[in-house]
């Protein structure tokens, strides 16, 4: 299992969707607080066992980074989440001090997270902490629209991978709220736990189903069609559920990280759902992301070891999990 | 200019390749065509720009979507205004030199507190890893800072963190309390460089101690290897010519023990080899 080790925290890593081996970390100092961030993107050398992580390129910020997303148009473009509120977009062809190219400042507090849109591949999301989800384009200087109806911070939003209009927003107001944006409002609210909601996605082969990750430390997976009672309740994480997210492959398969150091594997078809566990970190696991190119390549990033230095490490698990 | 390349979709996602497979008919309207900006001013709801700032809010909010009480927001949330108003008058902003401390400790305490902390089970969990995991740097310090940290783990007005409503917040220290916290801190801060001091001074004898074993070890390896290499040359040259040797000596090497009779033999004749004659067993003799 290669492993990088970056100066500061992990906080959240991302396959390109372009290149196989190609991923980017976003990192931030001292648990994300206070202090610089970092964006790493990285080559895996490709052979047949995955070998070591050479550094592509890095920028620095002056706020931690809390989350990147790839664009979906350019293979040189990503976005990154800035704790000052801003919104960065990077360059992979422009040299170092032309970067970032874009930043986009409107967010009051933290953004927290951000998803580009898989299928129509113009937009982004980014949610952050000043309680609205904003919806950008490439071609305009400003935010296209505000979403502002949750009461809490926003941790994570998510574009529904087969409806290029439709997205889910996981807020600490405990409720996942789903959104059309061509309507004023949120189409659908969920009140899906009872403690703050960290992370959510879609089920990438079925468009009504979600997944939610939250303090009370459990997954849950939801149909939007019937969201009184949850599909799937599960359960095993020590501590809140940081991420989660559906695998590309394989339509029941779940990947979830949580603060007890833990990366678990989930089918929450079967009865018996935890099919993988990963105690790799020594300490937060924050960041995971499942390759789409390459079934089985996963990726995560966490906060330090616990010794006296502060390094994340970005880690590859070869996963075979059996049919 | 950020668009230097020509817009190319990334490879076919593998559920865009598995095709349309839902389970039933889905609560969405069909998509739209067009830019994404297209549709959403297209919609009547676009509104480019817009800022929203959040109005600082009362941490007890009845009014909002969830029906019931909200945690403050991380940045909102610093002992100096909330229940735990205790720690300000507490050693750690008494001027006495710590105050370094006390903010790392309000950053964490709030940003964790706030953003996690609305259940029980963080407030622990955090509060144990940042004591466990070293935050000052090594044991040295966590014995010394372990009970500050520790308390923001646990012990902040009961199990359900100081927001919770069922836990009203204290009535501020009376006097007495505020000047004991005073006391406390400033025999806490002797406590800790006389704690630190003492960790020196034994720091300091440590390395002296082991630097003189090592000269004093050091000494002794050279000592065995010199005998240990003299003793093969020995060997080696007395191999060719005994034995015995000419004073009845068995081989130079293994008696060094024995009383030597090869220096009681007065000078010699100058040796024909440089080292031939070393051991007094000479052939040519």
């Amino acid at each position: 299992m290669p492993v990088f080790k970056t100066p500061f925290n992990g906080y959240s890593v991302k396959f390109s969707p372009f290149y196989e081996n190609r991923l980017a970390v976003a990192t931030a100092q001292n648990f994300g607080i206070l202090g610089n961030g970092r964006v790493h993107v990285l080559d895996l050398a490709s052979g047949p066992v995955p070998a070591p992580m050479s550094e592509l390129a890095s920028f620095d910020t002056a706020d931690g980074v809390y989350d990147i997303a790839w664009s979906e148009s350019h293979d040189n473009l990503f976005i990154a989440a800035i704790a000052d509120g801003s919104l960065k977009l990077y360059d992979l062809y422009l040299p170092p001090p032309a970067n970032p190219a874009r930043s986009l400042a409107e967010h009051t507090r933290e953004v927290h997270s951000v998803d580009w849109n898989p299928t129509r591949r113009d937009s982004f999301l980014s949610s952050s902490w000043d309680d609205t989800i904003k919806l950008w384009t490439l071609d305009r200087p400003a935010s296209v629209r505000t979403f502002k109806e949750h009461v809490y911070c926003v941790y994570s939003a998510a574009w529904n991978p087969r409806h290029s209009d439709v997205f889910a927003s996981a807020s600490g107001d405990c409720t996942v709220r789903v959104w059309d944006v061509r309507e004023p409002g949120s189409t659908m609210i969920i009140p899906a736990h009872d403690h703050e909601i960290l992370s959510c996605d879609w089920n990438k082969y079925d468009d009504c189903l979600l997944v939610t990750g939250s303090v009370d430390k459990t997954v849950r997976v939801w149909d939007v069609r019937n969201f009184r009672v949850p599909l799937a309740v599960l359960s095993g994480h020590g501590y809140a559920v940081r991420k989660v997210k559906f695998s590309p492959h394989r339509r029941n398969m779940i990947m979830s990280c949580s603060y007890d150091m833990k990366v678990c594997i989930w089918d929450f078809m079967v009865e018996d759902a935890l099919i993988g566990r990963y105690d790799h970190h020594t300490e937060f696991a924050v960041g995971i992301d499942m390759s789409v190119l390459v079934e089985g390549l996963l990726a995560s990033t966490g906060i330090p070891q616990s010794d006296a230095n502060w390094f994340a490490h970005a880690e590859y698990i070869q996963l075979f999990a059996e049919e | 200019m950020v668009l230097l390349c020509a817009a190319v979709g990334p490879p076919p996602k593998p559920w865009e390749r598995a095709g349309a497979s839902s389970s039933g008919p889905a609560p969405f309207k069909p998509p739209s065509s067009g830019s994404t900006s297209d549709v959403v001013e297209a919609s009547g709801t676009a509104k480019p720009g817009e800022i929203v700032t959040t109005s600082p809010r009362n941490a007890i909010v009845n009014t909002n979507a969830v029906g019931r009480p909200l945690p403050t927001r991380p940045w909102e949330n610093n002992y100096g205004s909330s229940s735990y108003g205790g720690y300000n008058s507490s050693p750690y902003n008494s001027g006495l030199g710590s105050g370094m401390y006390n903010s790392f400790g309000n950053t964490y305490g709030g940003t964790y507190g706030g953003l996690y902390g609305n259940s029980m089970y963080n407030r622990g969990g955090y509060g144990g890893v940042l004591n466990g995991s070293g935050m000052y740097g090594g044991a040295l310090h966590n014995s010394s800072f372990g009970g500050p940290m520790g308390g923001y783990g646990m012990g902040m007005g009961g199990p359900y963190g100081p927001q919770d409503p069922n836990n009203p917040p204290p009535s501020p220290p009376g006097f007495w309390i505020s000047f004991l916290r005073v006391m406390e801190g400033v025999v806490s801060f002797f406590g800790r460089i006389s704690f630190l001091v003492d960790q020196n001074t034994q720091a300091i004898h440590l390395f002296m101690s082991a630097l003189l074993q090592l000269f004093d070890r050091g000494g002794v390896l050279y000592g065995e290897l010199a005998r240990f290499v003299l003793r093969i040359l020995g060997r080696r040259k007395s191999r060719k010519i005994l034995p015995p040797g000419p004073n009845g000596l068995p081989l130079p090497g293994p008696d060094m023990q024995q009383p030597d009779h090869r220096f009681l033999e007065g000078p010699k004749v100058a040796p024909t080899g440089s080292w031939d004659n070393v051991w007094g067993n000479d052939a040519t003799r």
